[in-house]
This record gives C-alpha cells, structure tokens and sequence, in this order.
C-alpha cells in the first residue's frame, strides 16, 4: 500500500456514514459523523463510475469552487474505492422548505434579513470573480443558528476571458435571466441578480414569482409580468443568438402584484429585474441600497422563521428519539461551512501555501 | 363546496321550486330554475350570489306562450328593460343584433341578463346606481370641505335621477364622459382603496375561520383524548377486580381511582404528549431568543475586506488582442448579454496589485533547494 492509499485510508476512517438523505444527478447526500467527536456532517459521493471520461464537470467545479471560496469550506475529501466523497457541514434546511411552510408568517424583517445575507453571500462570490449560476431558495440553506448560506457550487464558474464563451444552458429555469434565455453566451455577473430578484419575489409571494413551463413559456411568464422589454429598455437584445419576437406585454406597474410592499422594497426588486443586464443594480450597491437602512431594520438572523423540522433538530437527541425526525430525515439537506477545523483543511488541501513555508537550507 | 364555487364565479343559484309552492299566491316572487345559460350579469347580493325571479303568471310578451303551456319558460330582461322568453331571444338575436320587438333599440343576445326583482324599475334603477358608483367614487377626504361634498353628491342624485327617468339622455352622458375625463386618476385611485379594502376584509375573515377550525379541532382532540382516559381507567378497575378475586372489591376500586387521580395530575403537569412538548418548547426558546436579541441596523459588509481600490486606476482602454472581438461588437451581440470587457481587465489588474504587498519569499523550505539559477530543485530525499 503505498502512501498516497494510506493517507486517504485514514482519512476515510475518520468520517462514518449513517444513512442516505437525498439524491441529486451526480452525488448521493449521506448524513454521517465525524468518529472521534460524533459531530453531524454530510457526506457528498460522487459517482464516477457513470462518466467515461473521469469526473462529471460539476463535481470538479463544486470542489473548485468550494476550496477556493474560504469562509465557506469543504471539511475533507476522500476517495472509496472509485468514489469521489465530499465532507460538508450539515444544514438542515433551506430556503425553499420555510418558503414552504405555511405555518411560518414571515415579517418585512425577516425578509430583509435574509436577502441582507443572500446579497453579502452573492457579493462575497462576485468578488472572487465567481458567478454561482444557479442561485434559488433550494440552494439557500439554513443553519441552526439562522445565517444563509449559498450552497451547490456545482454550476459556479469564474468570469470569462474575453473570448471564451460560456454556456447559456444554466440555472434553474424560474430564475434564469432573459438575456440566457435569449442565449447569451457573453454575460456577467447581474444573472445572479436576476435570482435573487426572483426570490426575493418569492419571499413575498411565498410561491414562485416567474414560474414557466418551458424556456419558452418562461420568457413569455416574464414579459407577461415585466412587459415585453423595447430597444431602448434592453439595447441589442434583437441580435442575441436565440431571440425569437415574443408577444407584445404591456407594463404593469409591481404595485399591483406586491400591494404592501414599501416603496423601497420595490424599489430594489424592480431594480433587480432590469432587463438591460448592464443596468442591473450589482450586489454591492444592491447592500448598500436604501431598503436595508429603512426601518425596520433586517431581524437578526436567530429570530428569522424555522421550519418544525429545524426546531427539533436543534434538540438533544434523546429528546428526539422515536419522534418526528424519523419521518423527515429525506428532506434534510447537507452543506458547507464552518470555519473551526482549519487543521483538517490545511492536512489536505494540496495548494501552494507561500505563507506557512518553514525556513530551511 | 360546489355551492361556494358557484357564487365565487357568480354563477346563478338555481333552486328548485318546491312542490307545494302553487299554492301560495302566483305573485310571490319564487327562485327559478334552469338549464345552464350563457346569459351573464344580473343583480348580485352581497355574496355574489344572483337570485332570479319568475312566478307562474309569467307570459313572454313576444309570442305569448306562459308558464302553463311551456313549464321551463324563463323570462330575460333587455338592455331596454323589456321581457322575452329565451327562445325568443334566440330566434330573434342568434343572427347578430336585431331591433327590439317592442321598442326597437338594437340589442345583442349576450346583452340579456336575469332578472331579479319582480319590478323592472328597481332592476334598471340597480342597474344604473351600480354604474354610476363606479364611475362617481369620490369619498369626503377627496374635498376640502363637507359642503362641497354634498354638492357633488347632488350633482351625482342628478344626473341618477335623469338616466332613470329618461331625462335629457344625451346631456347626461355629456355629463358623465365630461367628469369621467376630468377625474380619471382619482376615481382608479378611489377604486383601488376600495378594492384594498375589501381585500383585507376578505382576509380577515378567512384568518378568523381557521382560527376556529383549529380550536374546534383542539377542543375535538381533547375529548376523545379524556374519553378513552375513561375508558381505560375503567377497563383497569375490571381487570384488577378479575385478578383480586379474593380481597374486598370497594377497596380495589378504590385504590384504583386514587392511583388514576394522580397519574392524571402528574399528566396534566406534563402534557400534551412527548413530541408537541419538545416543539413547544422550542418554540419557547425561539421566542426566548427573540426578546433577547436586538435588530441591529444593516451593515453592507460585515468582514474588512480590501479590495486594493487605492493601488490602481483602471484605464479606458488596454492593448489587450484577445478581446477584441467583444470590444468591436459594443452594440452587437455580445453587448445584449451584460459582459463587459473592462471586468475581465480589472481582475487583472487588481489580481496583480494584490500580489504586490507580499513579501518575497527569503526562506525557501527545508526539503527544497535553490541552485544557482533560482529554480527550485525537489530534494532527493
């Protein structure tokens, strides 16, 4: 057995699989724990086996992504006999289940705070020059203590130099920008905010704001709610590779949909769904917005909503056994951060760390 | 359900007349009943529900059959306010509008509409005070003073009192049109209020309804959780008396009850129930939590993040080959999609002067050497 082996060996002994929680297209979840401690973690598997050529992209991407990004980190990695598994911390729902959850009333706080956090989250990516791509209350998700976190890197990618395109086939369809669903291969990071206009919507709403039924229903779902965008709302969109001439909408002002909104708050919601990409407000100056200095101020973030299933987990376990988690365990969710085990990081990330270099020769 | 759907939709309630109803006087107004319709409109009570008239003495003044002879006669009202049955109607009115054959207005047939009332005056006095309501919304904060108020509510008694009564038609609809014109913004402004209005009634209404569905509920679950106590505590006392077959019975009964009476107390203390508990008290907790925590104001950023803005200016343009081809299509395709080259040339810019303040490295690691030339050799070891 040669070193590498062992090390990874050693490596997989820490970590211990309990059960299954949720299967996506490339990776099974697994809650698990860590041996020593018994502290709750997920575990990511990747499979391998069905890609020919190695990994699947978005695995390769996610881990990328996941080390790059610190505060936001990736406990271990190791491999079981051809699997690629990811240790992540465990968070036990997301956005889109307290959406969900009709017995939660949310206040204009609580949804100030949480797009305070998704804007700071998004801003964080877009300083490191990356774009998330897939940005939706799903891939929000939740810790114990109340904070957002993004999660799913598994679509992220960094800027593009100029002349590499990129692809438009990205992001989950209800929150996906015109200017992809035109197939833009040249774009920035304001498709992000187009999410999060999207669900910040949906926070209000408490059900999808743009939800089509194909691409093309999609446009057809945002210009019927937007108006249909002129040359001089969106210049040049006539010449995007996809555009087709879709039904002319008239505009109707957000009031009507969002009747108790304060004018601040459509304020940014209308400036987050700006057709001309350009003019889309970033997230920086979307954190600096009017909306989060109005009263009342974002609730802090252990007082926002939580779903039962959150409240309980949050529990000793004795008090859980025999109830209610058995029944729910399916929808629990995995994911990243914490950053108390710089230890572990640092024994296996295999970066060139300059900083640390101990002096010699 | 069905029922609530159909007035939701405003659809017409159709009753059937019950069979003893001939004996009351012909007069009396009696819900109707029919096929369905295509006929719209009608007077709607305030659940939207629309009641129509007909009694048995009704009689189609067009071809004059009646109630006797044509048992689903249905009498419709004009925009003219004159009765015809609905196969009148549908032979006069199928091939498009056609004058009136009492009167000789022009009508539709989609025009036709139910009747409610047995008189036709209160229908079309309905029927125009609905109209000019919505159109004359004015409320008293919209005037300065409470006589100007009761001058335009006047002018509105006007101007109703002449479209019932056929006074100066064409100069009343002036009238109309002229304020219309005039008081546009107003009266969708005043119309939106109401609908707002009536919207939070509405919701009040539907949170106060499951808020009694869940006591009921409550209070259900709670009896038949006190039921099968009894219930048990009596199958306890019969079980202990089967068991105990030789001591004195009244004494094992009434042990029994005394052990029931605490167990209950000490329940009652815990309740209800292991699962619900741990929630609530979680719950508890968050609203513990809740008190204890202020909101604080928002800060934008929340980590000292330095972005090296003040150790470069970006230029407006770089000898940079490979973007070309963006840059000459500013209003082209790629223009539309959002990217902008100036992005790409800041990152490598500030990805550049972020490496500037490090220190170089004057160590090198102990299993690495240096020769000569500056490369790094891996040792052999």
């Amino acid at each position: 057995m040669d070193a590498v082996e062992k090390a990874n060996t050693e490596r997989q002994k820490r970590w211990v699989k309990d059960q299954k929680v949720g299967e996506g297209t490339y990776a099974v979840v697994y809650r698990g724990r860590e041996a020593s401690t018994n502290r709750k973690v997920a575990i990511k598997k990747i499979k391998v086996g069905q890609f020919k050529d190695g990994l699947d992209m978005s695995a390769i991407r996610e881990v990328k992504y996941l080390r790059e990004l610190k505060h936001q980190n990736l406990l271990d990695v190791f491999s079981s006999k051809t699997n690629l598994n990811l240790v992540l911390e465990f968070l036990d729902s997301d956005l889109e289940m307290i959406i969900k959850d009709r017995s939660l009333v949310f206040l204009p706080a609580d949804i100030k705070s949480w797009m305070a956090m998704t804007f700071r989250g998004l801003e964080f990516c877009h300083r490191n020059w990356i774009l998330h791509r897939d940005l939706k209350p799903n891939n929000l998700l939740i810790a114990s203590d109340g904070q957002l976190k993004i999660a799913d890197f598994g679509l992220a990618r960094d800027f593009a130099d100029p002349g590499y395109k990129m692809t438009c086939q990205v992001i989950t369809r209800w929150y996906r920008p015109p200017e992809l669903l035109f197939g833009s291969r040249y774009y920035s990071t304001a498709v992000d905010v187009w999410s999060v206009g999207c669900i910040f919507a949906e926070l209000m709403l408490r059900t999808p704001y743009l939800a089509g039924e194909s691409d093309m229903d999609q446009l057809k779902t945002i210009f019927r709610a937007l108006g249909t965008p002129t040359e001089a709302d969106w210049p040049g969109h006539t010449k995007l590779p996809d555009y087709v001439p879709i039904g002319q909408f008239p505009k109707t002002p957000l009031r009507d949909l969002f009747t108790a909104a304060s004018a601040d708050t459509l304020n940014l919601l209308s400036q987050c769904l700006i057709y001309e990409p350009r003019k889309r407000i970033s997230a920086k100056d979307g954190l600096n917005h009017a909306y989060f200095f109005a009263l009342p101020y974002p609730s802090h973030p252990s007082k926002l909503p939580k779903c039962a299933a959150q409240l309980t987990a949050a529990l000793p376990l004795e008090e859980l056994d025999g109830n209610t988690l058995s029944g729910k365990t399916n929808r629990l969710k995995r994911k990243l951060s914490s950053p108390d085990d710089a230890k572990t990081r640092s024994s296996v990330a295999r970066r060139l760390d300059f900083t640390k270099q101990t002096p010699g020769s | 359900m069905a029922n609530r759907l159909n007035w939701l939709q405003g659809k017409t309630v159709r009753k059937n007349t019950p069979a003893g109803s001939h004996s009351r006087s012909s007069s009396t107004p009696q819900v109707h009943s029919t096929s369905s319709t295509i006929f719209g409109g009608g007077v709607k009570d305030p659940s939207g529900r629309i009641t129509e008239y007909s009694s048995d003495d009704d009689q189609c003044p067009v071809c004059k059959s009646d109630k006797y002879l044509e048992k689903k006669l249905r009498l419709l009202v004009s925009s003219c306010y004159h009765k015809m049955c609905e196969s009148c109607i549908d032979r006069l009115f199928t091939l498009g509008p056609a004058p009136c054959p009492i009167c000789n207005k022009v009508l539709r047939k989609l025009a036709f509409t139910p009747q409610t009332f047995e008189d036709l005056g209160v229908e079309k006095e309905i029927a125009i005070r609905r109209r000019i309501a919505k159109e004359f919304n004015k409320r008293l904060e919209d005037f300065s003073s409470l006589r100007e108020f009761n001058d335009y509510l006047e002018d509105v008694e006007d101007i109703t009192f002449n479209l019932i009564n056929d006074v100066d038609p064409v100069g009343t609809e002036a009238r109309i049109t002229a304020y219309r014109e005039a008081n546009a913004a107003l009266t969708l402004l005043n119309s939106q209020r109401e609908e707002a209005y009536i919207l939070s009634l509405r919701q009040a209404e539907e949170l106060e309804r499951k808020e009694k569905e869940m006591r009921a509920e409550e209070l259900r679950r709670e009896e038949e959780e006190e039921r099968q106590e009894k219930e048990s505590g009596k199958r306890e006392i019969i079980e202990r008396l089967e068991r105990a077959d030789g001591a004195d019975a009244a004494k094992v009964v009434q042990r029994t009850k005394r052990e029931r009476a605490e167990r209950e107390a000490s329940r009652k203390g815990v309740a209800p129930g292991k699962g619900a508990q741990a929630l609530l008290r979680a719950r508890m907790a968050a609203a513990a939590a809740t008190a204890a925590t202020k909101d604080t104001p928002h800060i934008p950023f929340q980590d000292d993040y330095y972005a090296y803005d003040d150790m470069f200016v970006l230029q407006r343009v770089y000898l940079d080959p490979s973007s070309e081809a963006v840059r000459k299509d500013r209003e082209g395709i790629m223009r539309a999609g959002g990217y902008q080259v100036e992005e790409a040339w800041e990152r490598a810019v500030r990805s550049a002067v972020a490496g500037l303040d490090l220190l170089p490295l004057d160590t090198v690691p102990s299993s690495y050497a240096m020769d000569q030339g500056g490369d790094v050799i891996m040792s052999s070891a």
